[in-house]
């Protein structure tokens, strides 16, 4: 299912047309800069219904900056336009028996300018990290107006100060992403999905799993549990699980299988698991996601499962990154925030908590504090003015 | 030392200063006399050398905190200096105060559970790896100084190595950093135990080559130790069939922990020195390629990798049939730039990324360079990801040829940014490559970056005059400069 935008957005487009190359949009943010206004960053409009308290007075659509302007085949890179939707990217690489190993939650709909702005990542990141380690370069519009280009299209690249990492997760804040170049990679000769049903309680269970994933040579693509209901969802009837993807030759992947099986009672699942799993949860979940060392996230996932569950929501977790994700399906009106509310003052971890979506009367009084005094001078350096998507990050970013 | 040592570098000698930072290191930890400095004039690249005004080596945190906090004080620059390995010159301190951090050698911990280690800047690469091993676990970007390299300078550097072909270079290594800024502030970037929420200043701060700050301790992700290795020597009569290997690896999907090549140039020198490697003196190429990971299928791979180099026309594909013998085949390249002593008083060890496709057209240009302005050229590089290092052996002392070596320099590196490639890929831009950064990104661009590192460091205080030209770093929101481009070198 596709997230698609709810409601009316508070913004509007301004009255000119929809800039189709970086100058274009360099343009319109120096006009909303020197008229003292602001401007909501679109593309697809998937995250507007994330809660996040955008005040921009206009729209700055990049709809129009699609397509691939680059693909060297033989590098294993690919140079294409912001808006360009994750579906197209995987069809186009596909052809060459390559794929984008980001596959981040969300519907395919969505835009690879997106992914890296938000820094989105999905079950792959186990095995080929999150966009900041995919990314190599980038064109981006500060939000004085100016274009930069930040890093390169090789693979390996160290020439002067890191501006890449910088736009990778800013939310368009520090400068509104045109264009990427993105590493590649090979997609696996044998791509075959496991579910391990979790036995002996859910933290122990999660305890011997990441024990396996840290000593075993046979590194998965994914590794990710499942709690029940999510299961469930997936039509996987089993209680709790482990998802495995396991990817390689016909050799390694016969022997992980094996190996895999030391865990518990193992069924093969269709691949396409993969794809349901990132589009399951409905329009205006919440979504939380807690952070911990992989040693102990078995006790966070296990705490955070019972709270979610009972509260007609799920939970999935990326052992390899220690990242349990939360997801509470939720309605409108006040009494259904309050709720949501207690659900969230529930959720602890010791490494993090991230708010990814929440009802968005909630999210000033939910979200934490995204940055501190360097990064305040970090915002101010590159949009002074408060232009591009003001209020989208928590202070003192806003 | 008892009598107070002349002054030695005149005006910007500061004996004052001297003696604070004695009373916070102690006083043989402070060099002041020309003498004691000669030892810090250059870094890892020769050809280069730069007098520090004084020299100071804190041995612990505290120390270190103390030292960053005096000099913030006293409105003094500086130039952080790991092991001084550095290729690009961006550890050489002119007239300025050296800050060594090789002293900091604590491994704060190791989690083997959670395969990650903690450790302060001045842990050499090798040395952490080795305390991993135990675990089954190792730090896994290996530069080829890894033996004398400290983390802390890898992180200044973002450090690769040959294995960073699978692997990872420093950057997707480290989890988080304990920085200490010029002004004496202390940070944490990223987050040890979870995410990182925000901007991503530890992405910032890693490649920034002591411009931004000093970590004070690194956090980093260790990897489990391969359970098998394939060590393969492919040879070939052509530098072309070699390359066409290399493409026809890549494109199969597999990736290799590391696939280098070398040149004539280099095999011989090589195989003239003490590190000798049973490489074909005969060979127009080598290529050493390493597969591992679970035993499991990786037979299959590296029978597919041998067939793709006879496919390419090597005459010879061996496999290394035991650890000495593997330990033997990687001695002959991680040395090979020391063995490139023999062939001449100096070396400039080069550093450029062009696209794995365009490799056979940028080597036979580099060739080509070389032979034009009758100089050689040795190449050893990372092939598997297009990183290419073309060493030239020259003697300085004769400034003919020193010359015929600046103008062929010039046009390989023009050749690499032609190709659509980068003007470094691990070395870093130090005071080497600022030349270049013109041609490579656009004023914009560089103002933006000039203005990301007056965030962490508004004086520019902390390594000055490095990585991006200092004419580059107008006012960010001003109008446009209107500064003059230098006019690119022509030969």
């Amino acid at each position: 299912m596709a997230r698609r935008t709810i409601g009316t957005p508070a913004t509007r487009v301004a009255d000119d047309v929809i800039p189709d190359s970086a100058e274009g949009v360099a343009e319109r943010v120096r006009d909303a800069r020197g008229s003292r206004t602001s401007l909501r960053i679109v593309a697809a409009g998937q995250w507007l219904d994330a809660g996040r308290p955008c005040r921009a007075a206009n729209e700055l659509s990049l709809a129009a900056l699609r397509g691939v302007t680059e693909y060297e085949r033989g590098d294993f890179t690919i140079t294409v336009r912001a808006a360009t939707p994750l579906a197209e990217i995987d069809a186009v690489t596909a052809r060459e028996g390559q794929w984008l190993a980001l596959q981040p939650f969300g519907s395919a709909d969505g835009t690879i300018g997106a992914t890296i702005a938000t820094a989105s990542w999905g079950p792959l990141a186990s095995a080929y990290g999150t966009p900041r380690d995919q990314l190599l370069g980038c064109e981006v519009v500060t939000g004085v107006g100016e274009i930069v280009h930040a890093g390169g299209r090789v693979v390996k690249n160290v020439a002067g100060f890191d501006l890449t990492r910088l736009m990778t997760g800013a939310w368009g804040t520090l400068g509104a992403i045109t264009e990427v170049t993105m590493r590649l990679r090979a997609r696996p000769e044998v791509d075959r999905t496991l579910a391990v049903v979790a036995e002996g309680g859910a933290e122990a269970f999660c305890s011997a799993a990441w024990q396996w994933l840290r000593a075993s040579p046979l590194t998965p693509l994914a590794a990710e549990l499942c709690s029940a209901t999510l299961a469930s969802r997936l039509g996987l009837e089993r209680g709790a699980l482990l998802l495995v993807r396991l990817g390689g030759n016909e050799a390694f992947v016969r022997a992980a299988e094996q190996s895999v099986a030391s865990l518990g009672t193992t069924v093969e699942v269709d691949a396409d698991v993969w794809a349901r799993l990132r589009t399951l949860e409905p329009i205006g979940s919440t979504v939380i996601r807690l952070g911990a060392l992989p040693s102990e996230l078995g006790a966070v996932w296990s705490g955070a499962s019972s709270v979610v569950e009972r509260a007609g929501g799920w939970t999935h977790g990326t052992l390899e990154r220690g990242v349990v994700r939360c997801v509470v399906p939720a309605g409108d009106g006040a009494e259904e925030h309050e709720r949501i509310r207690g659900i969230i003052e529930q959720l602890h971890a010791p490494g993090s908590r991230v708010v990814e979506r929440v009802p968005a009367p909630l999210w000033d009084s939910i979200a934490a504090p995204a940055g501190d005094r360097l990064s305040s001078a970090v915002r101010r350096t590159f949009d002074p003015d408060g232009v591009l998507n003001p209020g989208i990050m928590a202070p003192p970013l806003s | 030392m008892t009598a107070r040592p002349v002054p030695a570098l005149g005006g910007s000698h500061d004996e004052g200063l001297a003696r604070a930072l004695a009373a916070i290191v102690g006083q043989r930890r402070v060099l002041e006399r020309a003498g004691e400095l000669r030892a810090y004039e250059s870094d890892g690249l020769p050809g280069y050398q730069k007098r520090p005004s004084l020299a100071v080596f804190p041995g612990t945190r505290e120390e270190t905190i103390a030292v960053v906090r005096l000099l913030a004080e006293r409105n003094v620059r500086f130039v952080p200096r790991g092991a001084g390995t550095g290729l690009s010159g961006g550890a050489l301190a002119d007239d300025v105060v050296l800050l060594g951090l090789h002293r900091l050698t604590r491994i704060i911990s190791i989690d083997g559970d959670n395969a990650r280690a903690v450790v302060e800047p001045g842990v050499v690469n090798a040395t952490l790896s080795r305390a991993a091993a135990p675990y089954g676990l190792q730090y896994a970007p290996d530069p080829s100084s890894q033996t004398a390299c400290t983390i802390g300078g890898n992180v200044a550097e973002n450090a690769g190595g040959p294995h960073c072909l699978k692997y990872g270079v420093t950057l997707n290594h480290v989890l988080a950093v304990t920085a200490i800024l010029p002004s004496g502030e202390i940070v944490e970037l990223g987050n040890a135990a979870g995410e990182a929420e925000g901007y991503d200043l530890l992405g910032a701060f890693i490649g920034s080559e002591g411009c931004f700050g000093i970590a004070l301790d690194v956090t980093v992700r260790l990897v489990r130790t391969p359970q098998a290795v394939h060590t393969l020597l492919a040879d070939f009569s052509s530098v072309n069939a070699a390359a066409e290997a290399v493409s026809a690896i890549i494109a199969s999907g597999i990736v290799p922990a590391a696939l280098e090549m070398m040149d004539a140039a280099t095999i011989q020198a090589v195989e003239a020195s003490i590190y000798a490697a049973g490489y074909p003196t005969d060979a127009a190429a080598i290529l050493l390629i390493e597969i591992d990971g679970a035993a499991a299928g990786l037979g299959e791979d590296a029978a597919r990798v041998a067939r793709f180099c006879t496919e390419a026309g090597a005459r010879a594909v061996r496999a290394a049939t035991d650890p000495a013998d593997r330990a033997r085949l990687w001695q002959g390249r991680k040395k090979a730039f020391g063995a490139m002593g023999r062939l001449a008083p100096h070396l400039v060890i080069q550093d450029a990324v062009v696209p794995r496709t365009r490799l056979p057209q940028v080597l036979a240009e580099i060739a080509s360079i070389g032979r034009k302005h009758g100089v050689q050229v040795c190449n050893v590089f990372h092939a598997g990801d297009g990183n290419l290092h073309p060493n030239l052996p020259y003697d300085a002392s004769d400034p003919e040829q020193s010359e015929h070596v600046h103008h062929a320099m010039k046009e390989i590196m023009e050749a690499c940014i032609a190709a659509g490639g980068t003007i470094t890929g691990e070395h870093g831009i130090g005071l080497d490559k600022i030349p270049y950064m013109d041609r490579l990104f656009s004023d914009e661009t560089l103002a933006a970056m000039c203005a990301l590192r007056s965030v962490f460091d508004p004086d520019q205080r902390s390594n000055p005059g490095k990585v991006v030209p200092i004419h580059s770093c107008r006012e960010w929101h001003g109008a446009p400069s209107a500064r003059q481009r230098p006019a690119w070198p022509t030969t």
